[in-house]
């Protein structure tokens, strides 16, 4: 026998009754209540506890609680004993006045949901005594019956691992609610449906935890799912319904608009009126468990439907309905909890919703195959987004034929899944690595002339990669080039007479040209700032050819962690079924150490104009092996006066000078012979002996 | 920002040949000539013609701070024709980096490095 307890501020933590005021804190999900007295504590996984009300809930079933979905949570006291509180705000019986049909709150019976039998008409439901249990969450005029008001004065009574029944006495502010005892009534609580409008613009777990954020009450939701543009879920107490209104209006999209929630009693979702009893899902169980492989970690419900040992057992698992979808996750859930590979192919999976749930029940899948579904758009796919795959499985798709290309396509997988490594089969493009010599401008000057060079290698070492994949018609290998948070744009000249616009119009659409594009929206919206929006944006544009030993290249800026340069050069479009054409193109890269061997980008702006045939001539045509580059070499002192002398004494230019100083390894005489070497062979163009404007 | 780069740029020109603009080490790289530090800018300027520019490309980004380690910094890259006196008239491209100095009162652009070069691919 327990104790009467009273009213206050902690609920069910009242059961200890007149002790100590107790300010549970909570650690949700994992299994305790701290800040309780000695004598008290949770031996189940709690997943919240609501201060207000007073209620607890925990998702574990109690040993002889079978098939029945009630939250509790496990008191053991120092006398030994085990004491079992169930929370579960079932109101009392009885049909509720000012209860008018809900009729127009159902949803007619769209063909999409029609396999998966998902219905929210208003069947008639009624639980074990027949009685309506239906909740009307707002207040009528007629009768003041809040969600929290209940009965008379009620003992507690305590069974020992068994149902409890409990109530809390007091007025107004009510706590507790009175149980049920039966143990089959899994349909006894009111359900509400709640509904997003407009929710299919917005990612689901920013949606989902930012209402969670601002809700009172920890709130799961059960089978979460689109309804034309809205996003729809259900919960199952009047006061977590009752939080969830409150949470209405008070989130804001990124467009600073509210988010409306709206919320109405409905019938028991389809998943839990449909679960699957408990024999089924000891078959099920058997079934699976044929299904797997203990040595890979690896469970395959390819055809699901078509197993033996299920259609033998009138069992008919379509994986699009709801129900069958969850009796698969929690059997996955339960007996396979850190399942690695999974194969859903073959199960006309046409939407994800269901499945996605398995992102936060089993997230350690890193191999999923999908094929030969019926998945027609990335927008499903995303659904998975959480999974931090390795090898994804998706030929057989529709989704598969929607991209122009294979390279749109990949990119498309990428960013859904940036860690894959291997795709229907394939491997992906290995991931970049620019190999370094680490650049450092700290070291003293004497050092500076073979840093220079360093750092010319190093460049050339990074274009000449970088443009063997830009140049391989497949461009998704750039991803792991750039930085997460990298830049890229790209402009095209503007001319007030649009002449070269119509033969750059593949460019045109991306360029960012604040001389031309006035929008800030489109301003932002054309600087790509991830990499794999940079990919995807690179992926878009004409094939090219470049010609290296085009490349003029500026290093024009360095420190310790950056280093900016300029490529200016020429490339040839060659795209399938057109002539090539040639553009000049120059680009600004800046790059900067990711680790002690590899580089990455962090901006990349990249001006495309149109080259004049005659100017570009030469272009393609003479192979010179390397590209020519000046440098910033940071000059010693030292070095800046033999360059002044050796351009007095020899008549070149600084340029020149420099040029044939560093040649010679600042060997100053050796330079000199070199020179009059030349000289009189007629090596030196003239322009080494301009004057620099 | 956005307004602050573009603002700069048409300063910037207005500006040319003066050194206001740089830091004190920047670097000009001129068609790949060094001028290093304020002094030489200015003489550098000093001795270039007068000129005409028309800015015909502007584009700007934000350079990551890993990159420049917390100092502001934002990349400005531009395209345009140039005219110097008694030379024909040229495409070039420049691209500078600006970083941000800021003081209490405000905040004050400078060009940390610039690099300017004709482009001779360019139809004309």
């Amino acid at each position: 026998m327990g104790a009467p307890f009273k009213r206050g501020y902690d609920g069910v933590l009242e059961l200890q009754a007149q002790e100590e005021h107790l300010t549970a804190c909570l650690k949700l999900g994992a299994g305790y209540i701290l800040n309780l007295p000695k004598y008290l504590y949770c031996v189940n996984k709690v997943e919240s506890y609501n201060p207000y009300s007073g209620i607890l809930h925990s998702n574990e079933k109690g040993k002889n609680i079978t098939g029945f979905q009630k939250h509790y949570a496990v008191f053991k006291k120092p006398d030994g004993k085990v004491y079992k509180y169930r929370g579960d705000d079932s109101s009392p019986k009885g049909r509720n006045e000012g209860w008018s049909s809900f009729q127009d709150h159902f949803d007619k019976r769209s063909p999409r949901y029609e396999d998966d039998g998902y219905e929210t008409q208003p069947s008639h439901h009624c639980d074990d005594d027949g009685s309506m249990v239906m909740r009307n969450v707002h207040e009528g005029p007629k009768e003041r019956h809040s969600p929290y008001s209940f009965q008379s004065n009620r003992r507690v009574r305590w069974h020992r691992e068994g149902n409890i029944h409990v109530t809390v006495w007091g007025n107004g502010k009510p706590v507790m609610r009175e149980m049920r005892e039966n143990p089959q009534d899994g349909a006894q609580g009111s359900w509400f449906k709640v509904t997003i409008p407009h929710g299919i613009k917005y990612d689901k777990i920013w949606l989902m935890n930012s209402i969670q954020s601002l809700c009172s009450v920890y709130f799961t939701p059960v089978d979460f799912h689109y309804v034309k543009n809205g996003a729809r879920f259900f919960v199952q107490k009047a006061s977590t319904a009752s939080a969830l209104m409150d949470v209405s209006y008070k989130i804001y999209d990124e467009k600073n608009q509210k988010i409306p929630i709206f919320v109405n009693p409905s019938a028991v979702p389809y998943s839990v009126r449909n679960k699957l009893g408990p024999e089924k899902m000891e078959k099920l169980k058997l079934a699976f468990s044929k299904r797997f492989d203990v040595s890979q970690q690896s469970l395959d419900l390819q055809k699901l439907r078509f197993d033996p040992n299920l259609v033998g057992h009138d069992i008919e698992m379509i994986l699009n309905r709801r129900n069958c979808m969850a009796a698969a996750l929690q059997i996955i859930r339960k007996n396979f909890p850190e399942l690695l590979s999974l194969n859903l192919s073959c199960n006309k999976l046409y939407h994800l919703d269901g499945l996605s749930d398995i992102v936060h029940m089993v997230p350690t899948i890193k191999i999923l195959d999908l094929s030969k579904n019926e998945l027609n758009s990335m927008w499903e796919l995303n659904k998975m987004k959480g999974l931090k795959l390795e090898e994804l499985w998706l030929q057989g798709n529709p989704l598969c034929d929607s991209f122009p290309d294979q390279s749109t396509y990949l990119s498309a997988i990428i960013e859904c899944f940036p860690k894959l490594l291997r795709l229907d089969g394939q491997e992906l493009p290995s991931p970049v690595v620019i190999a370094s010599h680490t650049p450092c401008a700290t070291k003293p000057s004497k050092e500076t002339c073979k840093e220079s060079d360093t750092l010319k290698n190093m460049i050339l070492q990074f274009l000449k990669q970088y443009y063997l994949i830009y140049d391989s018609g497949n461009r998704s290998g750039l991803l792991s080039a750039y930085h997460h948070k990298a830049c890229f744009s790209l402009t095209i000249p503007f001319h007030s007479e649009d002449l070269a616009l119509s033969s750059l119009c593949a460019y045109f659409k991306n360029s960012r040209n604040m001389k031309k594009v006035k929008d800030p929206d489109l301003r932002v919206q054309q600087l790509k700032h991830t990499n794999s929006d940079i990919v995807r944006a690179l992926c878009v544009l004409p094939q090219t050819q470049h010609d290296l030993s085009s490349f003029l290249v500026d290093m024009w800026f360095q420190t310790g962690t950056l280093l900016c340069f300029s490529v200016n050069g020429v490339f040839k479009e060659v795209e399938e079924g057109s002539q090539d054409c040639v553009r000049a193109f120059t680009r600004t890269f800046i790059i900067t150490p990711a680790s002690s061997s590899s580089l990455c980008i962090v901006n990349d702006e990249l001006f495309v104009m149109e080259a004049s045939p005659k100017n570009t001539q030469s272009a393609f045509s003479i192979p010179v092996p390397t590209p020519s580059t000046s440098s910033v070499a940071t000059l010693s002192e030292e070095q800046q006066q033999m360059v002044q002398a050796f351009s007095t004494q020899s008549g070149m230019n600084c340029q020149w000078s420099q040029k044939c100083l560093q040649d010679n390894e600042w060997n100053y005489t050796r330079a000199g012979q070199v020179f009059c070497m030349f000289k009189t062979e007629g090596k030196i163009p003239e322009e080494a002996f301009k004057e620099i404007p | 920002m956005d307004k602050r780069r573009r603002v700069s740029v048409t300063d910037y020109y207005s500006l040319l040949n003066t050194s206001l603009l740089y830091l004190d080490k920047a670097t000009l790289i001129w068609n790949g000539n060094v001028v290093t530090g304020l002094e030489a800018l200015a003489n550098f300027f000093d001795m270039l013609p007068s000129s005409e520019f028309q800015v015909n490309m502007l584009d700007c980004q934000p350079v990551h701070e890993q990159a420049t380690q917390a100092q502001t910094t934002v990349l400005v890259v531009t395209s345009g024709t140039v005219k110097f006196d008694g030379n024909k008239q040229h495409y070039f491209n420049q691209n500078f980096l600006l970083t941000a100095q800021t003081t209490a009162n405000n905040t004050v652009w400078k060009i940390a490095s610039d690099c300017f070069r004709f482009q001779d691919w360019a139809a004309i």
